[in-house]
């Protein structure tokens, strides 16, 4: 696991050219000109359908569907806001994406940190075998369980219910939540544990009251990537919750329709509100997300 | 060694904390598993009082192996994810690779490359659906306005372009993360290597090949694996954007197993579908793995 603030600390302390190295001045311009060009591209290239679909949410219906099609709104308007959550129920897509998704990441950050711990540092046979299992079980698509699932569901009573997603969305985020908290109680010196222990601390304040506010930057990686897989979830998602209560925002934006156009309009005014508190939660605890892209490629 | 109380204490306090974890993971994922398979060897018919089962072997996947929409799904899938895995991990090396240059402002990079990952596919399909709009589409009026294209294009309802659409679409969501797992990797290697080489003369191409290529490829196995799972699992971006169509030319194998089961009521065989894809999938994972002499043992350690 690296400290991400250690990659930004040493490129930021690149040493100053020595006098050796002035013939490849040239060299390093060239770099920076190439570097510079492709940061700017990327970043317009990125940004640009988000600003596409923003702007369209301002816009009243003749004006999105018009040509040439504007690049600022004429008048910018609210009345797709309130369309979308005033008559087309948004609100509901909202708060039930929201109840799944935290419910389900509270679960997963408590289930795996449990797990974790174990597999770090407790005598326990089969370590590596279940950490190869748990990397194999992630690779396996969704599609592969659907129908057992949605049996079972049925049998159960459990469609078009919270319990219905938030399950199997624990199930599918805690392998790799495990494999990233895993690293981080690995990184915690065992010293912690036995001058814990010899204080006399039980195993459970051992855990709870010493390690786990060490390995907090594990519990964000694990909880903000699960986070995020919930709330962009959507073959489950249409699968189990069909029933216009029950859906959350993906399964709502894609079933949305009017009766005889498509109400872009009123999509994107749902859909802006449901891209900002992701974007703002994942740039808060951006630094932990770069931390979970090297987790599993680094040795721990 | 001896096996202190203490010691078995722990291990059986370890079982135990490992216990809620590993029994939703085995209800969830490995049951319906076995249960998909113990499904596709079955007749299965809908009843008023449940699902009734009839054992026939092998039937489902005759079924399945002979059907043409199985073939056809099965070739856009493999299509889509060879191209698509291709160019983003290029293009994400290519970028990476720029962005590890001494520039300023790779905080705000990274930043807004988080920004599509966090995106619902969905609503990326919405916002590329409307951008692609043959009556009103802002793509076909600015390729008409620099004279690419004389007449507006429905790009959704060709069969070529619709796979090519639905490919720009899915590359512009996916190339920043790859973009920002090879650059982490990238960051880790050590400066001292690249010094080492220049000294040695090593040209720009030479260094790239024998010191950035081989430390890279764990970041790049992850990736390549990640993307090829991603890629098989191809469902929410044809769901909005096409439909599968026009025709059938952008079903993907996990919208013709949806539509098997849920529209068509046919269990077997669409679950027969669903057990010949984690098969693919399987196999596409250690192929890509060994392709890149990533091993498991190599990142876990």
């Amino acid at each position: 696991m690296i400290d991400p603030a250690a990659v930004v600390r040493r490129s930021k302390a690149r040493k100053p050219p020595s006098p050796r190295e002035s013939m490849s001045r040239r060299n390093v311009i060239v770099r920076k000109t190439i570097g510079y060009v492709v940061l700017v591209l990327m970043l317009l290239v990125i940004i640009a359908p988000f600003y596409w679909m923003v702007v369209t949410s301002f816009k009243g219906n003749l004006e999105i569907s018009n040509i040439p099609p504007t690049l600022f709104p004429h008048h910018p308007i609210l009345t797709q806001y309130e369309q979308a959550f005033g008559v087309y129920g948004f609100g509901v897509y909202f708060r039930n994406s929201i109840i799944v998704s935290v419910s389900a990441t509270i679960v997963v950050i408590l289930f795996a940190s449990l797990a974790s711990y174990a597999i770090a540092r407790l005598p326990i046979r089969g370590k590596a075998p279940l950490m190869v299992g748990l990397l194999a079980i992630s690779t396996f698509p969704q599609v592969a369980v659907i129908s057992p699932l949605f049996i079972l569901l049925e049998r159960l009573g459990w469609l078009n219910s919270y319990q219905a997603l938030i399950i199997p969305y624990v199930a599918f985020n805690l392998p790799f939540a495990i494999w990233v908290m895993r690293t981080y109680f690995v990184g915690i010196p065992k010293e912690l544990d036995e001058a814990a222990r010899v204080d006399g601390a039980n195993l459970f304040t051992t855990i709870f009251r010493v390690i786990l506010p060490l390995a907090t930057p594990g519990l964000f990686t694990g909880g903000v990537f699960t986070f995020v897989a919930c709330w962009t979830e959507f073959f489950f998602a249409l699968t189990f919750n069909n029933d216009t209560a029950f859906r959350t925002i993906p399964v709502g934006i894609a079933l949305f329709s009017g009766q005889f156009t498509i109400p872009y309009g009123t999509i994107f005014a749902g859909s802006t509100v449901a891209v900002a508190p992701i974007v703002i939660l994942v740039l808060i605890f951006q630094k932990w997300v770069v931390a979970g892209l090297t987790a599993g490629a680094v040795k721990g | 060694m001896r096996v202190s109380k203490l010691d078995r204490q722990y291990a059986i306090a370890g079982y135990i904390m490992m216990a809620p974890a590993l029994l939703v993971i085995g209800l969830v994922t490995i049951f319906p598993i076995g249960y998909s398979i113990w499904m596709s060897l079955n007749n299965i018919q809908s009843t008023f009082n449940g699902f009734s089962f009839t054992f026939n072997g092998l039937t489902n996947y005759a079924i399945v192996f002979t059907n043409q929409q199985f073939w056809q799904a099965l070739e856009f899938t493999v299509f889509y994810a060879i191209v698509t895995v291709a160019v983003e991990l290029v293009l994400g090396l290519l970028v990476a690779l720029a962005l590890n240059q001494p520039i300023r402002g790779r905080g705000v990079a990274v930043a807004v490359m988080l920004i599509p990952w966090t995106l619902i596919t969905v609503i990326s399909a919405q916002m590329w659906a409307y951008i692609y709009n043959g009556i009103y589409g802002v793509l076909n009026y600015l390729l008409m306005q620099v004279h690419i294209i004389g007449s507006p294009v429905l790009w959704l309802g060709t069969a070529g372009l619709a796979t090519f659409a639905m490919m720009v679409a899915d590359i512009w969501k996916t190339t920043p993360f790859v973009t920002m797992i090879l650059l982490a990797g990238l960051q880790l290697i050590p400066e001292d290597l690249y010094e080492a080489a220049k000294i040695d003369g090593a040209s720009v191409w030479r260094r790239f090949w024998h010191v950035t290529f081989p430390l890279l490829r764990p970041s790049l196995g992850l990736a390549t694996l990640f993307r090829i799972l991603q890629a098989f699992g191809l469902f929410d971006l044809p769901f909005v954007l096409t439909g599968g169509g026009p025709g059938t030319s952008t079903t993907s194998i996990a919208m013709l197993a949806y539509r098997a089961i849920f529209n068509d009521g046919d269990y077997g065989p669409g679950t027969a579908v669903a057990v010949t894809t984690v098969g693919i999938v399987i196999i596409l994972a250690l192929a890509s793995l060994k392709a890149l002499r990533t091993q498991v043992g190599e990142v876990e350690s």
